[in-house]
């Protein structure tokens, strides 16, 4: 079964090197564990449907020959019906037999999900900078897909068809080897010539491939820039553009595609080929008197032969496929072995803290670049320090280290004195609550939204939450209120409020230290004076940092340091920096120039 | 459908369209032969032990079966020339069609990239099919019933039974299963939503310590996952071992009764055997008919989905008279007004007047309709109140191309096409000299990045512009707007991620090269347009006040806010 999922990544995939595919198929086992049993009554069944297929079909013969021929009317009778039976068993098998699988495919395949999924919740902050969502994504879907797809149709056909070849084949060679020795050369000459033309066409595909895509980019280009063609005067110019590549890739296509449209007649040519000669050498063999065939035997072959081509290239085929699963399994895999984001060994559980926060020579790298270099500062309960600097001097990455977002270099991060390193995760986190420049809200509705800061929070304390963010206003405003799905990123709602919303949320969150990450950056200015003063109330209480652009904003702060470089250039309050004359007072005079 | 088909086929296009199921018919023909030949290699051949029968009846055989491959090729290649040329042209109708669209409540780009690539595929696919499959099946399935009678009256009222209740079986059984697959793939898009969210909002879910949350969420969706896919697979899985079992039951009734005649000697062994395998042929195609009326179905939904985009083509009337190009560069606005039917108006009663050679200013905060503005002056949208004109001319008489002609515009969203650095600057005047480059790059500050690339302006500009930084897309974005040096110029926003320096260096040199040039600047920092001729602010779609920096200050509220609130603003260059 196939789920649409949108755009495929992966839709052409590369031979994926298999390393280690003993160790992923036993894997692979492991996640069958419970299903075992089932698994092996679904290959169970599976022979039996088989074989009974394959002796059905040599009745059909024997009753010509031993019945018809010979007027054997009630001996015909009692076969057929015995036939019958036969096959209603068969197919009731059948029936259970995919019915099985297919229950055992979905919860093997949920279960990867889940384990995946979990993985992905403990993974540390570092792997998400350093992967792309598409790929993570495309392994959470695509290959995962891919896995259930080989657990239920491409296993049980494999194991079928490879049963049927060797039954049948068997079954075959006793009754005649001459028709025997057709039937495999008709199979034979089929696979080689779609081997052939594959690679004849490999060529004219990559060619169709590459001019698919440059038509895409003219596309997406086209479309997005929609207002730039129109306002340049450029939409003739860029339609007779498109109309080149369109063409191009019309031809390469038409190239492809009428090369490999061969196939399938020649298939079909072979085998009525294989079917004349089979019928001719046959009925020779019977006037001329050699061998044992019989028109019962012609009879057999003929339908043998539809059961078997299709198989033998079945088999080659899903062994192909089974491949690019396993090169699934594997990336899945890789994702769950991920390392986790570990507390200490004997972190300590702190619920609650006074919001004493210290810094002591806190050195940190990323790819072994430098970013910080002996950062010290220390804020007393209810202080508010702000930090400036140019974009990219390290202050959010400074904020990051106080919730144990990536390891340290060097020093430590102390809340109460207790180094960050050592405190549970969770406890950490509830601590010290972060508004970012842009948070995110989910794809649920405001209140749940809201209530993401405090799991157990009851509707009132949203509200007054909302009221303290001067957020309860607009909220009000909206159809529904605070039960408004917001969609995907909430576009529905501008910018300043959807600040106003993660305002909201660290209100609700009541946790002693607070971060302010540039919260009013991308905000226009009449919602700025409203997201302002929610911010003022929020840090009411609070050890709060404060990063900004605006020197406005940071006046009032008990601490002020200047960030440059990946280290504190200047430290002080508003008035001793301007009377020192450095750098701070530079910036700040600058603006009444 | 078959109409959107129509009239995207021409000339040889049309021919293979038509031609393509004809001649599947040949290969149809020449499959149908088969069984025929081999009953008759069995009765009279065999029966009267005629070697020169037989092979007589085997070449003929052969001469079929190598006549199927000719014409199965042929219905192959023609099918997809049909196929590819029909998509060629609905990709290049599409495109056109979504480049002239002027309406203001449009489809989302992504939608429409999606429409003009995926959905013409799909469609694609279906011509493809529909010239191959759609012919072979049926007629296989209907050929193969009609020459099983020829060749077996007495045993044909089987096939009568069999059929129809293989035929309301599938029905039933398909039409049960397709809401349930509806469902599967909600529940397949709400996991695909719960991971992408959580791959996008990653920090925040870390902030607030959600994990456990969040991990709730996703088991229960993608339990419900689970089960909605295996309920969509098990309301299928009936299917296949029913058919089985029905062709089996027909085969061995075949034998059964056509054995007990055969032994009355009404018909032969030969006859039986050319049954059942036709039986055989008919009971695949069947199959694969319904198949192909799955996959048809699927197409109709990509079928509509780009008759909608195609709907949304305008017959452009031409006005009823162009006139010349203006003259002069003033500006006018005489009461417009602009928005949607089901919400407040984005732009209310905006009148104003700019003269010749001046610099106008617009300030106001973001949604209050400063973009919309510049879009009805450039003629994005057409249905508005009022009338705006440039040197005296009302703009909706002037052709399109010359109001392109007469206004550049450097956009907030600085979006950079794939080509070279040099395509991307002359886009809007594909005879600009090399001196115009260098100037408008100078201008806009571009010039101290490209200097310093390898093949300066022959730079490959990656999809998007992906490996320039956004200030420098802006910048080039600017010269861009340069390069034409229209009469008027507008700068919408187009200096947001350039830092402060590099802002004010454009400002300066734009001052001097665009003296006495009507240009207009819309910015939301004060320091843009304060020193404009005239500013104009904004709010909520009305102009409150406007006047020049100084008048400003006196008479507007807002506009002393703005400034205050800005002093702050001090945006950190690298010191």
């Amino acid at each position: 079964m196939d789920m649409h999922r949108g755009p495929r990544r992966n839709i052409h995939p590369q031979k994926v090197a298999l390393n280690n595919w003993q160790a992923t198929v036993k894997r692979m086992w492991e996640y069958l564990e419970t299903y075992r049993l089932k698994l092996i009554i679904v290959f169970l069944l599976t022979i039996v449907t088989t074989s009974v297929t394959i002796i059905g079909n040599r009745m059909n013969g024997v009753v010509v020959d031993k019945y018809i021929d010979k007027n054997r009317l009630h001996a015909l009778i009692m076969v057929c019906l015995f036939l019958a039976i036969i096959y209603l068993i068969s197919s009731i098998f059948t029936y259970f037999q995919n019915s099985m699988i297919i229950k055992v495919a979905q919860a093997t395949s949920q279960k990867i999900r889940q384990d995946v999924f979990a993985n992905l919740q403990r993974l540390p902050m570092k792997y998400f900078d350093t992967h792309d969502n598409g790929d993570v994504m495309s392994r959470l879907t695509n290959d995962v897909d891919n896995i259930n797809t080989a657990l239920m149709q491409t296993f049980v056909q494999l194991f079928t068809g490879i049963i049927s070849v060797v039954g049948m084949g068997l079954a075959m060679l006793i009754l005649s080897p001459i028709l025997t020795l057709i039937a495999i050369l008709s199979t034979v000459m089929t696979y080689l010539f779609s081997r052939g033309i594959a690679k004849l066409t490999q060529k004219a595909f990559a060619t169709q491939q590459s001019s698919l895509g440059q038509l895409n980019t003219q596309i997406e280009e086209t479309v997005s820039g929609k207002q730039l063609v129109q306002l340049f005067n450029h939409t003739d110019a860029t339609l007779e553009n498109f109309d080149r590549v369109n063409a191009q890739y019309t031809k390469s296509a038409f190239i492809a595609q009428s090369l490999s449209s061969v196939i399938g007649p020649f298939n079909n040519m072979t085998n009525n080929i294989a079917y004349l000669l089979i019928t001719a050498i046959g009925a020779i063999s019977i006037i001329g008197g050699y061998g044992k065939i019989t028109v019962g035997v012609i009879f057999t072959f003929l339908i043998y032969l539809r059961n078997f081509t299709g198989p033998i290239n079945n088999v080659l085929n899903l062994i192909n496929t089974l491949q690019l699963s396993l090169a699934s399994a594997q990336r899945v895999f890789e994702l769950i072995d991920e390392g986790p984001e570990k507390d200490a060994p004997k972190a300590i559980t702190l619920k609650k803290a006074n919001g004493h926060v210290e810094f002591e020579h806190v050195s940190f790298a990323y790819d072994k670049r430098l970013i910080l270099k002996d950062i010290n500062l220390a804020a007393n309960p209810g202080e508010v320090v702000a930090l400036v600097g140019p974009t990219g001097a390290g202050k959010t990455t400074i904020m990051n280290l106080l919730t144990n977002l990536y390891p340290l270099e060097k020093g430590k991060v102390l809340i109460d004195g207790i180094d960050v390193t050592q405190i549970k995760r969770s406890d950490l986190r509830k601590l010290v609550t972060v508004v970012q420049q842009e948070s995110f809200l989910f794809n649920m509705n405001i209140l749940e939204n809201i209530r993401l800061g405090k799991p157990n929070a009851t509707d009132e304390e949203v509200y007054t939450a909302a009221i303290r963010a001067n957020a309860d206003k607009f909220i009000r405003q909206l159809p529904n209120g605070y039960l408004t799905e917001l969609s995907e990123n909430a576009t529905q709602l501008s910018q300043g409020q959807r600040q106003l919303l993660s305002i909201a949320r660290a209100f609700i969150a009541e946790s002693p230290v607070l971060v302010l990450d540039e919260a009013t950056a991308s905000i226009d200015s009449q919602t700025e004076v409203d997201v302002q003063k929610a911010m003022t109330a929020l840090m009411e209480k609070k050890t709060s940092f404060v990063i900004a652009h605006r020197l406005s904003t940071i006046q009032n702060a008990n601490q002020i340091l200047v960030i440059n470089h990946g280290e504190i250039i200047e430290r002080g309050n508003h008035q001793s920096l301007l009377e020192k004359g450095g750098f701070y007072a530079k910036l700040y005079n600058s603006q009444f120039d | 459908m078959f109409q959107m088909v129509m009239k995207h086929t021409h000339g040889k296009a049309r021919w293979s369209f038509f031609l393509a199921p004809m001649i599947m018919l040949g290969e149809v023909f020449c499959d149908l032969q088969q069984p025929t030949l081999m009953s008759q290699i069995i009765d009279q051949g065999l029966a009267k032990g005629d070697l020169g029968f037989v092979i007589q009846h085997a070449v003929l055989m052969l001469m079929f079966a190598v006549l199927g491959l000719l014409f199965g090729r042929s219905c192959g290649a023609l099918g997809s020339y049909a196929s590819l040329k029909m998509g060629e042209a609905l990709r290049s109708h599409l495109l056109k069609v979504s480049l002239n669209d002027r309406q203001p409540k449009t489809l989302m780009p992504a939608t429409l990239i999606t429409r003009i690539t995926n959905d013409v595929t799909q469609m694609q696919n279906l011509v493809m099919m529909v010239t191959r499959g759609l012919v072979r099946s049926p007629m296989l399935l209907f050929g193969g019933i009609v020459m099983s009678i020829i060749i077996c009256p007495d045993l044909a009222p089987i096939l009568g039974i069999i059929m129809p209740i293989l035929i309301v079986f599938l029905i039933i059984v398909v039409r049960r299963s397709i809401p349930k697959y509806t469902q599967m793939q909600q529940s397949v898009d709400t996991v695909n939503r719960v991971m992408r969210e959580n791959l996008q909002g990653a920090k925040t879910i870390k902030a607030y310590f959600l994990e456990k949350h969040q991990l709730n969420q996703f088991t229960h969706q993608n339990q419900n996952l689970q089960q909605k896919s295996q309920t969509a697979a098990l309301a299928t899985v009936i299917l296949s071992p029913v058919i089985q079992l029905m062709l089996n039951f027909g085969v061995i009734i075949a034998i059964g009764y056509g054995g007990s005649l055969a032994i009355s000697n009404t018909i032969s062994d030969g006859q039986i055997i050319a049954f059942v395998n036709y039986m055989i042929q008919i009971t695949n195609a069947m199959i694969q008919t319904v198949n192909i009326i799955t996959a048809f179905s699927r197409a109709i939904t990509s079928s509509s989905r780009v008759q909608e985009v195609l709907d949304m083509e305008q017959n452009e009337e031409l006005p009823e008279f162009v006139e010349a190009m203006p003259e002069s560069s003033s500006l006018e606005f005489q009461n417009v007004t602009f928005g949607f039917a089901d919400s407040k108006p984005i732009l209310d009663q905006v009148n104003f007047s700019l003269k010749d050679g001046q610099w106008l200013g617009i300030i106001g905060e973001t949604g209050s309709g400063k973009s919309s503005l510049i879009n009805l002056l450039t003629r994005k949208y057409d249905e508005y109140q009022g009338t705006i004109k440039i040197g005296g001319i009302d703009i909706q008489k002037m052709s399109l191309k010359s109001v392109h002609q007469k206004i550049a515009v450097a956009l907030q969203d600085s979006l950079l096409f794939s080509g070279n650095i040099n395509y991307n600057l002359t886009y809007g005047n594909p005879a600009a000299t090399e001196g115009d480059l260098d100037q408008a790059s100078v201008v806009s500050r571009s010039s101290e990045f490209i200097d310093q690339l390898p093949n300066k302006f022959q730079t490959e500009v990656e999809q998007a512009g992906k490996n320039f930084s956004g200030g420098q897309r802006q910048r080039l974005n600017i010269a861009r707007a340069l390069v034409p040096k229209s009469d008027i110029l507008v700068m919408d926003d187009a200096t947001s991620a350039v830092d402060q320096e590099t802002n004010s260096q454009i400002k300066e040199h734009l001052e001097k090269l665009r003296q006495n040039k009507t240009t207009i600047i819309i910015s939301q920092r004060v320091t843009n347009v304060l020193d404009c001729d005239q500013i104009i602010v904004l709010e909520n779609g009305r102009i409150t006040a406007s006047g020049n920096h100084q008048e400003l200050l006196k008479q507007s509220k807002f506009y002393r806010e703005l400034v205050t609130t800005q002093m702050g603003d001090v945006n950190f260059g690298h010191a």
